[in-house]
């Protein structure tokens, strides 16, 4: 496509004179990477503010965790945890003394350097203010404290499997002590980009922090821009604007592979696709009805609608996740025996309601409306905004069935809460859950996972329509995108651009 | 005059009065909450409480009301919940994008409606005339987004003339592509909100055609053409005048429509984005903006066209 070629020189020449106006403006020289190219990143939902401690939303991690912010441990794009700002932890045989060793020479984008006292305080903050997000992951946290200048040590009072996992999100995100930056539109971290500018409602553009502790990055500027049409984002990326788009819209991807300049990936996600049921609510705590409703879904013709960017995924936990087990034989495909059910339940001529969501495609809603029909079930949807989903569904649990894309990895826990809004109350579940949390030993908090989520997968407690594959389109010559879990966090640390 | 005046004013401050009660109980109705939103699916109980309070969400919705209007009295539209800028700072930076889409999508808009539908009148019972009609009549009934695809197809992704979609990062620093960027989404807004016009200025210029005064000078010895360039025009141009003023608010809805298809940092996005995100002061700020800004111009029209037309000043 010559267009695009040409977009590309037009962006070229645009580069180098950018780099020519930044070599005779800018004196200083720092230890810059090498290069001083922009890289363009569409993306579909901005954050709505910068607070990242009080500001929930994917949205926000996806683009500040790792570049801007970066906590003691961090994890990687295939659900592991590495050492970010601690040079090595280490837990204790018990599980409950935690032992971090920090890097030397981290310096904040204020300019000052990282101290003990600043990762105390951190965590602290969050530890003691309930009305911070991610509050909750020091429940079990008995004192936080500096051993010499450059060591934290983080007490439990009883083990928590998860909490090495849990410090690499927002709750373990380290601050400057008494900073009085207004988190609301700046930010102050140690990331290898600084935030350039947020222009609300249209983009964010980082810049390379020349003064980060580890490897600088090597574009000096990353601009990520909102795009929320799918349609005009693949326009975007087809005319040469942007560089990456992330996600593609699987059903208009043919459209991107039609130019030889671009390369679509496929990345492997924690993003669930859920149908929850209200299992409180008759006739839906009937496991009956509940398994006809599985049995009467056919996942694999709801993949093949949404373009075929997802696997199925039988049970609560997916591929990425520890405590994953293949689960899809729990829920064939089989109409005639949903009938049976429901028959047996006395539910002959059922009706429901769906509420979603109107940011989700009508596509998948409308194929569950005819499959349940298939089976005698009269689905309503009921498509609200997020807003009403927010409070009708997930804060009165008033609905009969729900559709959402829970992308938070290791999220099995709200399938062991039974106020969380799928109204799942298994005490069973609840204590192989407790004992996994307890558990001191990777591999058989694992295997109790996986034993909840049979139970769960077997209840019929809800069902994954899918567990959804990220399309990332990619313009040649950029190198270092990360194409797993794209919407849950985008290091850019690797991010390179010829 | 000054009476009219007068009186014009008095109408407006309560037509802005009445809108600013609609638009702020109205938008309460809507379920959703804002301070769950800023929580998130993370958020317990406690922290969508404390947040709520924080916001003033608990006051009672009369003083939150009262105290609103008195900040429009002062200038002041109070501040987003969500990011905490000022209403009126936001307002005006995004007002940087919407405002010249919605003029040029007017200038566009008389550029096809005015000549074509003179034109379309005079030329009535020829092909070309009927042809022009006939077009104004389909696109008229052509929805915005449609437009709007068609012609990113052709001029972004065909042709490569012009950008599919977004804005310049750096806004009017080179107003050449901040132009480059809004032709598009002012083309789709013009060509519908034209084509709806096109059909008042034929129908306007038909009527005139009939109209005694225009027999009368083609009868004194002016050809007919003179007669209605002369006579008939200025007359047309009342009547359109006060269509306009009704388009403007077809040219803001449109302008909302096209942001969200273009993804223009505007209000009309600002505006979208903000409902979704339950963030009611930003949005009632919008609203009222938009809302003033449709009665400021219906009433302005109405005055001008009093100037402009001595039969309605003398009737006073």
């Amino acid at each position: 496509m010559s267009r695009f070629r040409r977009n590309a020189v037009v962006g070229l020449a645009l580069v180098a004179a950018l780099a020519l106006t930044s070599c005779t403006s800018d004196g200083d020289t720092g230890p810059t990477g090498d290069d001083d190219s922009t890289v363009t990143v569409g993306l579909v939902l901005e954050p709505t503010d910068l607070d990242i401690r009080r500001t929930s939303g994917a949205a926000l991690e996806q683009v500040l965790i790792d570049n801007v912010y970066e906590g003691l441990v961090s994890r990687t794009a295939d659900g592991g945890i590495v050492d970010t700002l601690a040079e090595n932890h280490e837990i204790s045989d018990d599980g409950l003394t935690y032992t971090f060793t920090l890097n030397d020479g981290v310096v904040f984008h204020s300019g000052d350097e990282l101290t003990v006292d600043d990762v105390v305080s951190s965590l602290t903050t969050v530890k003691d203010d309930d009305s911070l997000l991610d509050n909750a992951i020091y429940a079990n946290v008995t004192s936080i404290a500096a051993e010499g200048d450059d060591t934290v040590v983080i007490t439990l009072s009883a083990p928590d499997s998860n909490f090495l996992w849990n410090l690499t999100g927002r709750g373990g995100l380290v601050f400057e002590e008494d900073d009085d930056t207004d988190f609301s539109t700046a930010t102050n971290g140690t990331g290898p980009y600084t935030l350039d500018r947020w222009r609300q409602g249209s983009s964010i553009s980082l810049a390379r922090f020349d003064d980060y502790w580890g490897d600088a990055a090597q574009v000096s500027e990353v601009v990520f821009e909102y795009i929320p049409d799918a349609t005009a984002g693949v326009n975007a990326i087809v005319a040469g604007d942007i560089d990456v788009l992330t996600p593609v819209d699987a059903n208009l991807r043919e459209q991107v592979e039609a130019v030889d300049e671009l390369t679509i990936t496929e990345g492997r996600t924690t993003d669930k696709y859920t149908l929850a049921f209200n299992n409180q609510r008759a006739p839906l705590d009937d496991v009956r009805v509940r398994e006809a409703l599985r049995l009467a879904i056919d996942h694999e013709a709801i993949i093949a609608a949404i373009g075929g960017a997802g696997i199925e995924q039988g049970g609560p936990i997916p591929e990425l996740d520890p405590g994953f087990e293949d689960l899809t034989d729990v829920r064939p495909f089989d109409p005639e025996r949903a009938r049976e059910l429901l028959a047996e339940a006395g539910q002959s001529d059922l009706a429901l309601t769906l509420t979603i969501p109107n940011i989700y495609a009508t596509t998948v809603s409308n194929l569950l409306v005819s499959q349940f029909k298939d089976v005698g079930v009269t689905l309503t949807v009921d498509s609200v905004e997020f807003g009403a989903w927010l409070e009708d569904v997930y804060q009165n649990k008033d609905y009969d069935l729900s559709y959402v894309d829970h992308l938070e990895a290791r999220d099995f826990g709200n399938w062991a809460n039974p106020e969380y809004y799928f109204g799942y109350d298994n005490p069973e579940v609840q204590s192989l859950f407790q004992e996994s949390i307890a558990a001191t030993d990777e591999e058989q908090a694992s295997a109790l996972l996986a034993q909840a989520a049979r139970i769960v997968a077997e209840d019929h407690a809800g069902d994954v329509l899918y567990n959804a594959t990220a399309l990332t389109a990619i313009a040649d010559g950029i190198t270092g995108f990360p194409t797993d879990s794209p919407n849950a966090r985008l290091d850019l640390g690797e991010l390179a651009a010829e | 005059m000054i009476r009219f005046l007068l009186t014009r004013v008095v109408l407006l401050a309560i037509g802005l009065l009445i809108a600013s009660a609609l638009i702020f109980f109205t938008l309460r109705v809507l379920p959703g909450d804002v301070a769950q939103i800023i929580a998130g699916t993370q958020g317990s109980p406690e922290q969508v409480a404390a947040i709520r309070e924080q916001l003033g969400l608990n006051v009672p919705l009369p003083l939150q009301y009262l105290d609103w209007v008195g900040g429009i009295v002062r200038g002041d539209l109070g501040t987003s919940l969500v990011t905490g800028t000022p209403v009126v700072e936001e307002l005006t930076e995004k007002a940087t994008v919407t405002v010249p889409l919605a003029l040029l999508a007017l200038v566009i808009a008389l550029l096809v409606s005015v000549p074509f539908g003179v034109l379309a009148a005079l030329r009535r019972t020829t092909a070309t005339g009927t042809a022009f009609a006939v077009t104004a009549q389909a696109l008229a009934a052509v929805p915005v987004v449609w437009a709007g695809m068609i012609l990113v197809i052709v001029f972004a992704v065909w042709l490569g003339w012009l950008p599919p979609q977004g804005f310049p990062r750096d806004g009017w620093e080179d107003p050449g592509d901040a132009i480059r960027s809004l032709l598009l989404p002012a083309l789709t807004i013009g060509v519908v909100e034209g084509a709806v016009l096109l059909r008042f200025v034929r129908s306007a210029t038909l009527e005139a055609i009939g109209q005694d005064y225009v027999r009368t000078a083609a009868a004194s010895g002016l050809t007919r053409r003179r007669a209605l360039l002369t006579h008939g025009l200025p007359n047309v141009a009342l009547s359109v005048v006060s269509v306009l003023a009704l388009q403007v608010a077809g040219l803001l809805v449109g302008a909302v429509i096209v942001e969200q298809l273009f993804t223009l940092p505007g209000v009309g996005r600002l505006l979208v984005t903000n409902v979704g995100n339950r963030d009611l002061e930003m949005v009632q700020g919008a609203v009222f903006v938009f809302t003033a800004i449709v009665l400021v111009i219906g009433a302005l029209i109405d005055v001008l066209a009093r100037a402009l037309d001595p039969r309605q000043r003398e009737a006073t």
